[in-house]
């Protein structure tokens, strides 16, 4: 089926066009050239003064995994209070904080979100992430599988082994969870846990394996790079909320001597200690270390008033903020021998002085850091709010005087403590472009994705011009996803699967010996059980696997 | 004006969902209007009229004729006026129930009263479990209002009861008070194990020696001044709790739950010298 798109305003950084106006080909869910003459056009669109970006990506939102299902146990009050009915073509389910699996799928579409990575897979719970986000429809998917507290590279590292076996590790846990990256949650924090310390410091030890968050990190780039893997390190760093954070954040920056890394919710990791409150903004030092280097991309995690949930594997700091739980019910846990998993409710108040702030740090870092291509947007679904407010966010980003009107309604003290204000920039459309789409997938390393070019996969959006961007972003007029129409006028008119993106960087057979007998000893999962095979994600018929390229390894 | 009556025309198979007939959403609106309001009925929405025959006019005085234990959710969050259910009700009757009254003749289904916050709740037969309790996951039960049960009730009456008064005239089930926040329940009949299981605070009174947890302590024999002044309100209610002979003031305390908080109290009536007791023995509630 050919699909013609006539006369959209196109923005696609991906290919350097910002704003022209062009005529798109679908063909067999991929873009094509303009067909010859007289070849019969199947369906055309007129998408004359209308927006045209492709999908939007999400590279961080959790979607899959143990933590949600334990976060819709939790508050079973908040999916009472947003039922979802079945349609003739979409399921029922619940919504807003931590939404049912089809709920997510569909909510995303409507706003225009063609994919989302799930960033905690725990290797030994990989298998139920990927079989949930299985049930997540229309979107495609991914994830980060996490390590840095799983006590095997704990032991790798109080033994002094060398990099190579670390990368080999590193590599076979990727394909055996099925992976396109590697995250790093409170570098061996979440272990430092275990053995009863309550915080853990860039290069304080673990007093079990005596191994610092700094080695952790460094090994583990280290080991990103070497394997080829594109999405750098993903990085969940140490003293996540405390106040003073923001030294500890640019020293990781600093520590990780040039190797790419990406810092995930920064927002949460830019506290200064400044003030009356002892709570001050780390917003400008951390937008500018970023400006200067160039190694280093981050999303934000902003936060967003009202009801949310936290879930985080780093049961050190959820702990550590359990006192804050509202409503007042939390669940910390110990995932054996990997990580841990902390859930805690929260509702963030414009009138508390702490949230006001965390407020404004996203948005001050979201404004200052200059290139977008490094910074992405993102809640932390949901732990800075439901990813249902992106359109929201996005109006903050793009339309200062709305975003000054709602500083002016937050907290007063707060607003003594920001900069915000005096903030001009505005982002523009090729900048939210970058941020949700090209850059995304950039980072990601998705190839033929996040891009109108070519040759590229067919995942669009639409938007209608309007000067209210939250209305713009929260109801595309139409959304392909592999040239099929899937969404018109913010409704879901059509359900498919989307594909799971994965890497499979090579590793030595011989690393499987070790692990064998740590298996066997240790874990209750046989070795065998552990690694996911391909078909587990594609024999149900709907699932499939799209395999990414890695860097040249030198 | 007569009550606006609801009489079913016959029983469905499905479960039906009530709660768009309470008086405060029918106020001002036509009878034609409530006719065509549609319930959800299993997977199926069916217009009111489809269901019930319609009578009377005032919508502040419901009635709903042979009604049946599918009946869920009457008077949700109902505000002012008064339902009568003549027959049995489904499950969550009176559920977050805000102020006015409602009477069921029958028996009545799980979570009656739940997160009640105010108002009066009769009920003249047998309550199922969950009386007064939070719905799953939420932290609190009943918030205020009193619910007087003539029949017996089931398991886990006042689940996390927040605050008001609960009224059996029967027996209770298991765990009877359990997770209870504060407030007071007063069962005339037997109750059942683990009566007050982590309880925080509240009252239970008890005219029964029950069986406690070790993590009860008793308190001793105690003769308590506030009792008569309860008593005394209660009454105004249409239940033996408004006898007089019912009262007293004597009673064993015990303490706990000590695995929670420990400050709520289960007392139990002592039988004082030359009272006769047998009017609440055992016969009458079996």
């Amino acid at each position: 089926m050919l699909i013609k798109l006539t006369g959209g305003t196109v923005y696609d950084p991906a290919s350097g066009i910002d704003g022209q106006v062009q005529t798109l080909y679908v063909q067999d869910g991929r873009f094509v050239k303009p067909p010859a003459e007289g070849v019969k056009i199947d369906k055309e669109y007129d998408l004359k003064d209308k927006v045209v970006m492709s999908g939007a990506i999400d590279m961080h939102t959790h979607i899959g995994g143990g933590k949600g299902n334990i976060a819709r146990m939790l508050i079973p009050e908040d999916h009472r209070k947003d039922p979802v009915h079945r349609s003739d073509i979409t399921r029922s389910g619940c919504g807003h904080a931590m939404p049912s699996t089809f709920t997510t799928g569909y909510r995303y579409a409507e706003m225009g979100y063609t994919a989302g990575f799930e960033p905690a897979l725990l290797p030994i719970n990989a298998r139920q992430a990927h079989m949930e986000m299985a049930d997540i429809p229309i979107l495609d998917k991914g994830g980060y599988v996490m390590l840095g507290s799983d006590d095997y590279l704990l032991r790798m590292l109080t033994a002094k082994k060398d990099q190579k076996a670390i990368n080999d590790y590193v590599a076979w846990t990727m394909n055996a969870a099925k992976a396109i990256g590697v995250k790093v949650v409170n570098p061996g924090g979440i272990n430092a846990f275990k053995f009863n310390q309550r915080q853990l410091d860039l290069d304080e030890k673990n007093s079990h394996y005596q191994v610092t968050p700094r080695e952790i990190l460094q090994v583990l780039a280290t080991a990103v790079k070497e394997i080829g893997v594109k999405h750098p390190l993903h990085v969940h760093g140490c003293n996540l909320g405390v106040p003073g954070n923001v030294e500890t954040t640019l020293n990781t920056m600093q520590g990780i001597g040039g190797l790419p890394m990406h810092l995930t919710h920064i927002q949460f990791h830019s506290y200064g200690t400044e003030g009356d409150f002892k709570f001050s903004s780390g917003g400008a030092a951390i937008a500018e270390a970023i400006n200067k280097h160039k190694n280093i991309t981050a999303d934000v995690g902003q936060i967003l008033f009202g009801q949310t949930i936290t879930a985080s594997g780093d049961n050190m700091r959820q702990h550590a903020n359990h006192g804050f739980a509202n409503p007042n019910k939390w669940v910390c846990m110990d995932i054996e021998c990997d990580a841990g998993c902390g859930v805690v409710p929260f509702k963030y108040r414009d009138q508390n002085f702490v949230n006001a702030l965390q407020w404004a740090i996203g948005l001050e870092i979201f404004l200052l850091v200059d290139d977008p291509w490094r910074i992405f947007l993102t809640t932390d679904h949901p732990n800075g709010a439901p990813f249902t407010t992106y359109p929201h966010l996005i109006r903050l980003l793009m339309d200062k005087s709305f975003r000054n009107d709602m500083l002016a309604t937050i907290h007063p003290e707060a607003q003594k403590m920001t900069t915000l204000a005096s903030i001009d920039r505005e982002y523009s459309l090729q900048e939210i472009a970058i941020l949700t789409r090209a850059g995304a997938a950039k980072l990601v390393g998705l190839e033929d994705r996040g891009s109108l070019a070519e040759g590229a996969w067919a995942d669009i959006t639409v938007y209608t011009e309007d000067a209210d961007r939250e209305k713009m972003f929260e109801k595309p007029d139409y959304v392909f996803k592999d040239g099929e129409l899937v969404v018109v006028d913010g409704k879901v008119v059509h359900t498919k699967w989307g594909t799971t993106h994965i890497v499979r960087p090579d590793w030595d057979i011989s690393v499987e010996k070790d692990l064998q007998k740590y298996f066997d000893r240790f874990m209750t999962m046989k070795v065998g059980n552990f690694k996911i095979s391909d078909d587990e994600i594609t024999e149900d018929g709907r699932g499939s696997l799209t395999v990414h390229g890695l860097n040249h390894v030198t | 004006m007569s009550a606006l009556t609801f009489t079913l025309k016959q029983e469905t198979a499905q479960r039906v969902d009530m709660s768009p007939l309470v008086c405060q959403l029918l106020k001002d609106v036509s009878i034609d209007d409530i006719a065509a309001i549609e319930l959800q009925n299993g997977k199926r929405k069916i217009p009111v009229s489809e269901l019930f025959d319609i009578s009377g006019a005032d919508t502040q005085n419901i009635v709903i004729k042979n009604s049946f234990a599918k009946l869920d959710f009457i008077a949700k969050d109902l505000q002012d006026g008064s339902i009568t259910v003549e027959g049995e009700a489904g499950a969550y009757l009176a559920m977050g129930m805000k102020s006015g009254t409602v009477t069921v003749n029958g028996d009545v289904g799980l979570y009656a009263a739940c997160e009640m916050k105010n108002g009066l709740l009769t009920i003249q037969g047998n309550a199922g479990d969950f009386l007064g309790a939070a719905l799953p996951g939420n932290k609190q039960g009943m918030k205020g209002g009193t619910v007087l049960v003539k029949g017996n009730v089931g398991q886990r009456v006042g689940d996390h009861m927040r605050r008001g008064t609960m009224l059996i005239e029967g027996c209770a089930g298991d765990y009877c008070g359990s997770r209870m926040i504060a407030g007071t329940i007063a069962v005339m009949g037997a109750t059942g194990r683990f009566l007050g299981y982590a309880m925080q605070r509240g009252t239970i009174l008890l005219w029964r020696q029950p069986k406690l947890s070790a993590t009860f302590n008793d308190c001793g024999t105690h003769t308590l001044a506030f009792l008569p002044i309860l008593f005394k309100s209660f009454r105004k209610f249409d239940s033996k709790f408004a006898a007089q002979a019912i009262a007293f003031n004597r009673v064993q305390r015990y303490g706990g739950d000590m695995a929670e908080k420990g400050r709520a109290e289960i007392l139990v009536k002592l039988p004082s010298a030359g009272q006769n007791d047998s009017a609440f023995s055992a016969e009458s509630f079996h």
